[in-house]
């Protein structure tokens, strides 16, 4: 008797008989089942370690009694709410405590979801064929031709068959024990009390997620005394839920329980990439570009391109050098095959706007991304375009040095069509003097640090942009 | 009285004790009788006169103390077994056996702000840099459902969350997400996730049962574009949600709008702090672009290693006597209870009012933005500057509580407000023309530059807004 509290203080303040006598009404299920999980806790010596989730129904008072750690849920939620008291503290004995509505309707989401991960948590499912709480409503485990105040006709196929959890639940790979049970008589309340314990001690022994569901009476919904409630338990309910254990498939090895979390600096710092050296830096001052002291540059072309990477290399390049850079990708439908462009801003001291409608610099590598963003290029501006694939250039707006590059032609040349976003780096450095080579070199380096073979066919479509950049540049002026 | 010693029924020859019943402890259900194979107990015939009910009757006379009886009986002080000792009628409390030693009362072990070492600057997106601000906040326990453009935030986690023991759960919903967290927080501990628009609709429900459970935990809506499944562009259309309809009831909480990947960090961290300060959740609102956004994040000098609140549902001896829960039957209690909370919406709203100024000093153009399109606006203002018009830019890094008091010094200078968004019904103007409203506050004139359905307002529209009405002023004889 131990874990029930001393006085019920929660319900309605203690006051009268309310300090040690339940809400529900005489004759209801909910007190036996809480009376077996009361004494499986004290049995197994819990009490301590125990959290019990009250649901939504008539059992949302669930915390008026059992003296443990008490958490009421959301209606049908309480599996979800019950893992994430087991995921924070691994050590807890976790009771998910649900009626026929929360379980089998509203929550059958988080039911099945969570049963299936498996985590060590032992539900107890009342099934008495109604809503209690909202007043004898239809429940999904009504039975055919039962009526409720929303099957005033008796329940019809319209309306569905009664939704057997017990089987539902032993058909999941999660669960190692589910077992359904029933109150109507000593012999079943003897089992159900068993079966209880068996749930919460295969949590204590860490074997897993188990699920007691309890046939119970509803004497009021039903509309007869406890003991015509019982007899129809029997009678009615039994040859659609038939009793016994559904699933009994306990492993020997206990489920790994989580160490706890770590919060050691030097792990954090790792995990998340900031050990190691600040990069080497080259410049010396901003660039001394004609762009001033916020450039605006753009990369466009098709999905694959690598528009995205070249973008992102530029970015980690320049705040390396201790500059404030931006790089935001177009994202959705357009880039998964279509037009993937990249907006990078380079500022001295800060971005003030990240988006380049109007780029000092655009890299393109297709015909279409030429077409669309080269008329926005500003005066004095620069074009590095792939002239392997573009044929003709589009009229561009006066002063904005076009450099052809053959980006795909050189890639393929080199055995790895992907590397030619590096070729495009390197001719958009030549024709731009943006940065030392080095800079550049040094974010590529620092990009594949992962995967170190690939550098030097990196900095040889790096040096192949350059080069052809210096020459389109020759040629042009 | 005391009972038990005259009762000509006390155990002689078997060692199990007979059944004993308090009658006002008795429902009169009768499920006890049916279980009795001795036929030791009948239906009543007598009104409790407290109860109202008609308890059982014993005659014990041929009971074998079988004890069926009681494992029949509902009532947790109903049928027990007969005390061995004497014992006081009054004392019914000591009829049932020892009582378990009441826990000692919690104690709040604080957290600890532990130095974090040398760490260099990161480069990363939005989502990335707020995922690592939690890590850095001591959030170990990620919850959520994969929704574009929030959801390379989650993919951080789970990839880091493994390296340093904490968990990472794929919910089945954004529903069970929000539940989960419920019990991660419920429990003391620091949970989050990440989401968008329609996903941050569907926790709605849970944030509402976290405020009126006092539970904490942060949610980083990372907006799209809306209505419906709308599309996965850049939207700020979550600003109505966040700040005046969080859930069912009386809630409220902390709005948080970083504008570049650097505040995604702080602020993400900053709304842990909120969040166990307050015990109620926070929402940091970001927008898709920003999620996207790549940038220079630099490191805090300090992370934290989270204690264990005082009131955590922890699961263990201290803490048994906690209770998580948001139902409050009676009404009195229950309102009560929203006093006592807009008490703390209160507290929040006079402490965590914060805003960046910037060039706002002697504006008499106000622009009022957040979020990426702050970005574009702080550009519109260096342009305008150069242009010669006295422009400012005031950007609330928190939205509720709206930053009222720092716009306040503002607004005698100001002679236009201008508020730059991406809401099609201009959700931040409401929260701008609301707190004035209440706050009594005279204002200039507010003009608008809006864009919605993925599409940013740009640096030059803003640009062209502010001279164009300026110009009409000017036509129009009005001092600009
Ligand atoms: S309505 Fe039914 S389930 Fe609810 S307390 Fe009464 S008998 Fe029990
Ligand atoms: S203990 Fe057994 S015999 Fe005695 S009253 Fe109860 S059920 Fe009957
Ligand atoms: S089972 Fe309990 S509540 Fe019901 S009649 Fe018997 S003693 Fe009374």
């Amino acid at each position: 008797m131990s874990v029930f509290y001393d006085r019920f203080e929660r319900h309605d303040h203690a006051e009268g008989l309310k300090g040690q006598s339940t809400h529900y009404c005489p004759g209801c299920g909910h007190g036996l089942v809480h009376k077996y999980i009361a004494d499986a806790i004290e049995e197994l010596g819990v009490q301590d370690r125990t959290i019990a989730i009250s649901p939504v129904g008539c059992s949302v008072f669930l915390y008026y009694y059992l003296d443990v750690g008490n958490s009421q849920a959301a209606h049908g939620r309480a599996p979800a709410v019950a893992l994430g008291h087991k995921l924070a503290n691994p050590e807890s004995i976790v009771l998910s405590y649900q009626g026929d509505g929360d379980l089998a309707s509203i929550g059958l989401a988080e039911i099945m979801s969570v049963a299936q991960l498996g985590v060590p948590i032992t539900v107890v499912f009342i099934n008495n064929a109604v809503y209690g709480m909202t007043g004898g409503q239809m429940a999904p485990t009504t039975l055919m031709g039962q009526k409720t105040t929303t099957s005033p006709y008796g329940r019809t196929r319209f309306t569905g068959a009664p939704m057997k959890v017990a089987e539902l639940m032993a058909a999941l790979d999660g669960p190692v024990y589910v077992e359904r049970v029933a109150l109507f008589d000593a012999k079943r309340r003897v089992k159900a009390a068993k079966a209880i314990k068996k749930g919460l001690r295969l949590q204590v022994e860490s074997k897993g997620f188990s699920l007691i569901e309890v046939l119970a009476e509803c004497p009021t919904h039903l509309k007869m005394t406890p003991l015509e409630a019982e007899k129809w338990v029997k009678e009615q309910m039994l040859p659609v839920f038939p009793l016994g254990v559904k699933k009994d498939a306990v492993p020997d090895e206990s489920w790994p329980l989580p160490p706890p979390p770590s919060f050691v600096p030097e792990s954090v710092t790792e995990v998340i990439g900031a050990t190691g050296e600040g990069a080497e830096r080259f410049c010396d001052g901003f660039p001394q570009t004609p762009y001033g002291k916020d450039i605006a540059i753009k990369l466009a072309g098709a999905g694959g391109d690598g528009a995205q990477t070249a973008a992102l290399l530029l970015t980690r390049a320049a705040i390396n050098e201790g500059f404030d850079s931006t790089h935001i990708p177009s994202y959705g439908p357009e880039s998964r095959g279509g037009t993937s462009y990249a907006d990078v801003r380079i500022a001295e001291d800060e971005v003030l706007s990240p988006a380049a409608p109007e780029p000092h610099v655009l890299v393109a590598f297709n015909a279409p991304s030429l077409a669309k963003f080269g008329p926005h290029v500003v005066e004095g501006g620069v074009v590095v375009y792939d002239s392997s694939v573009i044929a003709e250039v589009p009229p561009l707006p006066s002063g904005v040095r076009a450099i052809p590059v053959p980006l795909a032609q050189i890639a393929v040349d080199l055995g790895k069509v992907i590397v030619k976003n590096v070729v495009a780096l390197g001719a958009l450095q030549e024709a731009t003097q943006l940065f030392p080579k080095e800079t550049l070199l040094g974010a590529i380096r620092q990009a594949l640090s992962q995967k170190c073979a690939l550098i030097p066919m990196n900095e040889e479509a790096f040096g192949w942009g350059v080069k052809y950049a210096a020459t389109a540049g020759e040629g042009d002026s | 009285m005391s009972v038990g010693k005259g009762s000509k029924s006390m155990p002689t020859t078997v060692e199990r004790p007979k059944p004993f019943l308090l009658p006002q402890f008795c429902k009169g259900c009768g499920r006890c009788i049916e279980s009795c194979a001795k036929h030791c107990i009948e239906p009543g015939t007598e009104v409790h006169p407290e109860t109202g009910l008609i308890p059982v009757v014993f005659d014990l006379e041929n009971c074998t103390a079988c004890g069926l009886c009681m494992s029949a009986c509902p009532e947790p002080y109903g049928l027990a077994p007969q005390p061995e000792s004497t014992f006081e009628l009054e004392d019914p409390a000591t009829l049932f056996g020892p009582r378990p030693i009441p826990p000692e009362k919690p104690e709040t072990i604080p957290d600890t702000r532990v130095p974090l070492g040398s760490a260099r600057p990161l480069v990363v997106k939005g989502t990335y840099a707020s995922a690592i601000g939690a890590l850095l906040a001591g959030c170990r326990h990620f919850f959520g459902y994969p929704i574009t453009p929030s959801t390379e935030g989650a993919e951080l986690m789970a990839q880091l969350l493994p390296r340093l023991d904490g968990a990472f759960v794929q919910a089945v919903s954004e529903v069970a997400t929000v539940n989960m967290m419920y019990g991660c927080g419920g429990a003391g501990l620091r949970a989050m996730t990440f989401t968008s628009s329609p996903g941050f609709s569907l926790m709605l429900e849970g944030i509402s049962y976290m405020v009126g459970a006092e539970v904490p935990g942060v949610f980083v809506n990372v907006m799209r574009g809306g209505p419906g499944l709308g599309n996965i562009a850049p939207e700020q259309a979550d600003i109505k949600l966040a700040c005046r309809g969080l859930g069912h009831g009386n809630t409220h909480g902390i709005v948080l709008t970083p504008s570049t990947p650097q505040e995604m960090l702080d602020l993400t961290m900053l709304a842990f702090d909120l969040s166990f300060r307050y015990r109620n959740p926070v929402v940091v609102l970001c927008d898709g672009y920003l999620g996207q956004m790549t940038g220079k994040v630099t490191l805090p000098e300090r992370m934290v290693a989270p204690g264990l609140p005082d009131w955590a549902v922890w699961g263990d001896r201290a803490h048994r006597r906690n209770l998580i829960v948001s139902i409050q039957l009676s009404e009195p209690d229950l309102e009560k209870h929203n006093e006592y909370l807009e008490r703390k919406y209160a507290e929040m709203t006079a402490n965590e009012q914060r805003a960046d100024l910037f060039r706002c000093d002697d504006a008499d153009v106000l622009v009022v933005a957040c979020n990426t399109p702050a970005r574009m606006a702080k550009g519109a203002v260096e342009t305008l500057r150069g242009e010669g018009i006295k422009a400012g830019l005031f950007r609330p890094l928190t939205l509720w509580p709206f930053p009222v008091n720092q716009i306040e010094d503002l607004l005698p200078g100001a002679k236009r407000l201008v508020v730059v968004e991406a809401s099609s019904g201009g959700q931040l103007e409401d929260e701008l023309r609301l707190s004035l409203s209440k706050a009594g506050l005279a204002h200039p004139p507010i003009e608008h530059v809006r864009h919605s359905g993925g599409i940013l307002p740009q640096a030059a529209e803003i640009v062209e807004r502010v001279t164009a009405s300026r110009a009409m002023r000017r036509e129009k004889g009005v001092p600009a």
